[in-house]
């Protein structure tokens, strides 16, 4: 067991490091942040000065070599636009988003599974066809659409909700929901398919012939099995949804780390976008080897078989 | 005012008593007489209320110290809030005397003084010194300071209300930097930054402007508070809040729904959407910003851009009023000066912009391209591809086919600066600070950072330029620059662009466009609330 989690906690610091090669280089192709620090029209020195400051007028291999040696000490740089250090920029935000994330899944669990289940116990019927339609709707329809929508009539029409920003509950619930439904969908999707996969199993065959009531056999012995994948998957959309809900928290100027990537982005604050795909990745590599983990103990086959 | 409404109060009295009235008529006039009087009291004792902003762009607490001002125009909508200047642009000139009461410069253009207002103080009560003026342009490291500082020989305090700057030669831009092209004259406390350090001072700026600091969340908001002491008057609103609302149409939603009174930066048909809307009002501001389209292959013999009357043609195949109703509501201003905004000092005014496509097309013809042709892409910077195509368009119907090529604004900038786009066309733009003298810089001759080719005759009036002490003669030599410009059609000029914003009905007096150029409201002491 040692020398599996060591094998594999080698393979997250490898994707760390090939990611941050990549974050490192391809966030300098999209441009010079001095570009956008100034008119067209600015002096050279002007342009020249701003390079010097951020460091930019040293070769690229020195830059990654000084990003690497301050990410060793536990520093993600400081930011070009804010001028302050990324990791505090990423906490003030993480709250903000960890909250979004945790309403907007619990929405999408709370959505997503009860529809996962009806439609696969009504397969063919009426409800798996409005399950699917809702599945289709929320996986296609942008995030931005939905939320400018739901801007429209909650806060234009009706007046009910505030159209952006944070502070109250109230200025949660659009934004909960632009980003809830298209993982709610994921989790309708996953929650028939496996309930389907469970409800064709020899155990519940064997449950219905010892004459178990047909919402006990659901609700005991189908679902419990069936939830096992839709909590894996939820557990890493929870991780997705505080990292990369940038259109979400964009529309709704929600403070969140979406934000924070997307502000860094358009600034080209290259420490800013930087530090939130690595911060976003550690967290992914670190919820999969908890899962790998996980599955090894359980599972005894899965540690020997790699 | 409450010394007017005392006043008026007896006077009306005595006319009532003259009418001789009713008891009862005398009761409802007075009673009109005190609701009349309430919003005069209210202004005398004080700021009150609050007024809220919807920005389109996160603020960065490098906005709150003005010595990291860089040359774009954003920061100013905050710098004018909580910090001043010893001249800045206010409403009707570029100069306007605001710290300093008066200066003067000597005979020989080398040496500016500066006598600084006895009123003036910064939030913490200090009064602004001469010390304060010649610290703060001294620790100024933003936009154009190697350039000042490369100027400036000498700063003198020859007592606390005076600052004589010295220069090692004449250089008749100093004030135009000094005052607006550069925050170098914008004042910061000495004493204070002392105690606090740079990094202090970000967190809690302190400033000589009409509104304290109170707080700043990063991509959230701004709060501030008036500041009762400024010396140019009394704020008339108590607090302002700077909310950051990246998305348009979360901006206008929020305008509509009041929860901001000011949105910045609604266009297109959200603009339209917002002049329907009752109790909102468009604010259109025009930018010193002009667009224009540039001809890199114009220096090139093989290229049909090589011939004049082709340049000319697109010029005239223009529809610029079109074009700015259809995408701006027709706020943008064509002043037919393609790089030089009509605010600039020494700005030349040209004949007015013709669109008249079958000139273009007679001229074509006579250039020999009566067919048209290929003329490559059109490249501009995305964010104003709406433009370019229309472009593209007006230039097809004479026989130009371009492709338009739009690029994210960096890579576009870059592009353009290192002078990647030789073959095509350029849809290009600037708001950069400056005169008619930097733009020519930049844009137009020799060496520019700008320019793809150069003019012998043009570059040899711009040192001429650059050494003219006496401002009319200056002035000519730069108008015969811009008009050569013009008459060579080195670029087809488009527009200053407009700029709309929206207004809720909480704002009486909202400062847009008061100061010529200027894309945000200002000066905040001037804005005002609507009576409730």
């Amino acid at each position: 067991m040692g020398r599996y989690i060591t094998r594999r906690a080698g393979y997250c610091l490898l994707s760390l490091f090939l990611l941050s090669l990549t974050i490192f280089f391809f966030v300098r192709v999209t441009g010079d942040p001095a570009a956008l620090l100034v008119e067209p029209g600015a002096s050279a020195e002007d342009i020249a000065a701003i390079h010097h400051q951020f460091g930019l007028d040293r070769p690229l291999w020195v830059q990654y070599g000084l990003f690497m040696w301050t990410l060793f000490h536990g520093d993600l740089g400081q930011s070009f636009y804010y001028q302050t250090p990324v990791f505090d920029l990423y906490m003030s935000r993480l709250p903000n988003s960890l909250m979004l994330a945790a309403v907007a899944m619990i929405f999408s669990l709370i959505v997503g599974i009860p529809s996962g289940i009806l439609a696969s116990v009504r397969v063919g019927r009426f409800w798996d066809s409005a399950g699917k339609m809702f599945a289709l709707l929320g996986l296609s329809l942008p995030s931005f659409w939905v939320g400018l929508v739901l801007i429209l009539v909650f806060s234009v029409y009706l007046k009910w909700l505030p159209s952006s920003g944070a502070g109250t509950p109230l200025h949660l619930l659009m934004p909960a929901f632009a980003l809830g439904w298209y993982f709610a969908a994921a989790h309708m999707r996953l929650t028939r398919s496996s309930m389907l996969d469970v409800l064709g199993s020899e155990y519940i065959k064997l449950a219905r012939l010892k004459g178990l009531p047909e919402a006990l056999v659901i609700a005991k012995h189908a679902f419990k099995n069936a939830l096992i994948p839709v909590i894996t998957l939820a557990g890493i959309n929870l991780v997705i949804m505080v990292n990369v809900a940038v259109v979400v928290e964009t529309v709704f100027a929600w403070p969140g780390i979406g934000r924070l990537l997307y502000e860094g982005i358009t600034f080209r604050d290259f420490p800013v976008v930087q530090g939130v795909v690595l911060l976003g990745g550690a967290m992914i590599v670190l919820v999969n080897l908890l899962v790998d983990i996980l599955y090894a103990t359980i599972d005894p086959r899965i540690r020997l078989e790699r | 005012m409450a010394q007017m409404a005392g006043v008026r109060g007896p006077a009306a009295a005595d006319r009532l008593h003259d009418a001789q009235l009713t008891r009862r008529e005398l009761l409802g006039a007075a009673a009109i007489g005190l609701v009349a009087a309430v919003p005069a009291i209210a202004s005398a004792a004080g700021p009150s209320g609050q007024l809220t902003w919807g920005i389109h762009v996160s603020m960065a607490p490098t906005w709150f110290d003005p010595a990291e001002t860089q040359g774009i125009i954003t920061p100013f909508m905050v710098l004018y809030a909580l910090h001043d200047a010893v001249v800045k642009p206010m409403p009707g000139t570029s100069q306007a005397p605001c710290l300093a009461e008066t200066w003067s410069k000597n005979e020989d253009d080398k040496s500016y003084e500066f006598v600084l207002r006895r009123n003036a103080k910064f939030h913490n009560g200090d009064q602004v010194t001469a010390e304060d003026v010649k610290f703060s342009f001294e620790r100024y490291k933003g936009a154009a300071h190697e350039l000042m500082k490369s100027k400036v020989a000498l700063i003198e305090t020859p007592d606390s209300q005076r600052v004589v700057f010295k220069l090692k030669e004449a250089w008749p831009d100093f004030l135009t930097f000094y005052s607006s092209a550069s925050g170098a004259g914008w004042v910061v406390p000495k004493k204070y930054l002392d105690k606090v350090g740079d990094e202090g001072f970000k967190q809690a700026p302190i400033g000589a402007g009409p509104y304290k600091f109170v707080s700043f969340t990063p991509g959230v908001e701004l709060v501030l508070e008036a500041f009762e002491d400024y010396w140019r008057k009394t704020p008339s609103v108590k607090r302002l809040v700077m909310k950051v609302l990246p998305d348009e149409a979360t901006r206008l939603a929020a305008l509509k729904r009041g929860e901001v009174d000011i949105a910045y930066s609604v266009r297109g048909e959200l603009a339209e959407e917002l002049v329907k809307t009752p109790g909102l009002a468009l604010k259109p501001v025009v930018l010193q910003a002009p667009n224009w389209i540039y001809f890199p292959e114009q220096w090139e013999p093989k290229s049909p851009w090589h011939d004049i009357r082709v340049r000319q043609a697109a010029n005239l195949a223009i529809d610029r009023d079109g074009m700015s109703k259809a995408l701006f509501l027709g706020y943008c201003k064509i002043t037919n000066n393609a790089v030089v905004p009509y605010t600039f000092d020494y700005f030349w005014q040209p004949p007015e912009a013709v669109y008249d496509p079958e000139k273009a097309q007679k001229l074509m013809a006579q250039a020999g391209f009566a067919g048209g042709f290929d003329a490559g892409p059109l490249y501009c910077d995305s964010s104003y591809s709406n433009m370019a195509e229309v472009v593209v368009d007006n230039f097809a119907q004479i026989g130009i086919r371009a492709k338009l090529q739009p690029i994210e604004r960096a890579g576009f900038v870059a592009g353009y600066s290192n002078k990647k786009y030789t073959k095509g066309i350029i849809q290009g733009a600037s708001g950069a600070f400056g005169n008619a003298a930097t733009r020519m810089a930049s844009f137009v001759v020799k060496d520019g950072a700008f320019a793809y080719g150069n003019y012998p005759d043009i570059d040899e009036l711009f040192p001429a330029q650059a050494d003219e002490l006496d401002h009319d003669k200056r002035s000519a030599i730069l108008a015969k620059m811009q008009q050569l410009v013009h008459e060579k059609a080195i670029y087809a000029p488009i527009w200053q662009l407009g700029f709309l914003n929206g207004i809720g009905p909480r704002v009486g007096e909202s400062t847009f466009g008061t100061i010529p150029g200027f894309a945000y409201t200002a000066p905040f002491e001037d804005l005002t609330l609507n009576a409730a």
